[in-house]
């Protein structure tokens, strides 16, 4: 069965009042990049998973998790 | 444009690119149809060779698009942040597609001259076609599906 990689980015930078674009300057990507990796179209790579974890406040386990 | 940040300099050129790739590859194909239509009636030598040499300016620039971050003149910071890691991931499959369609074209080229004579020429200008064609549709539609539910 195909694995993918959830995640909770879109929940948690409500929760922070952050929009995409704002997020996205945090990380040094384009909006385009975090609206792909919510949506789950994109996966990123380590260091950006790290960094979208550190800006949001969470770790990358509590932020990303594999769904089967 | 001068008024806006880095981050929405990037994202106004990367939409705009978003929907030029396919208009590109059209107007990239309809080049290449213009050709072999001329093939089947030359004109005079000097205008083929105008036609001709205009194919080749243009696809020596949408190669250098594919395979750099493009914007050439645009600062650096601008071209950086548009050149990210998923405009990499997509522009990277849209080559992979490009090569796919070169080397399909290059086999159909290869059994078409057991039957038909080809002309060395004819035989570049439908391998680049393909190719060139294909990898920009492809990061064109990628890019353009980057932003849906934005």
């Amino acid at each position: 069965m195909a694995e993918r990689l959830a995640n909770r980015l879109k929940d948690r930078r409500g929760e922070l009042g952050l929009t995409q674009a704002e997020l996205a300057e945090k990380v040094g990507v384009t909006r385009k990049t975090v609206n792909t990796v919510e949506n789950g179209v994109f996966t990123p790579s380590a260091t950006l998973a790290i960094k979208l974890a550190r800006e949001l406040g969470l770790s990358v386990e509590q932020l990303f998790w594999i769904e089967r | 444009m001068n008024g806006r940040s880095i981050a929405e300099r990037a994202e106004y050129l990367s939409k705009r690119r978003a929907r030029m790739l396919p208009v590109l590859a059209v107007i990239f194909l309809s080049q290449q149809a213009t050709f072999f239509l001329q093939m089947a009636a030359p004109g005079p030598h000097s205008a083929e060779r105008a036609k001709i040499g205009a194919w080749l300016v243009l696809s020596v620039i949408l190669l250098a698009a594919l395979a750099s971050k493009g914007f050439w003149l645009q600062p650096r910071e601008v071209r950086d942040l548009i050149d990210d890691e998923n405009t990499r991931a997509n522009r990277n499959e849209a080559m992979r597609w490009g090569f796919l369609f070169a080397m399909g074209s290059a086999i159909a080229v290869y059994v078409l001259t057991m039957f038909d004579t080809v002309s060395g020429r004819e035989a570049v200008h439908i391998i680049m076609t393909f190719g060139l064609a294909a990898a920009l549709i492809r990061w064109g539609l990628l890019e353009r599906r980057a932003y849906k539910d934005g």
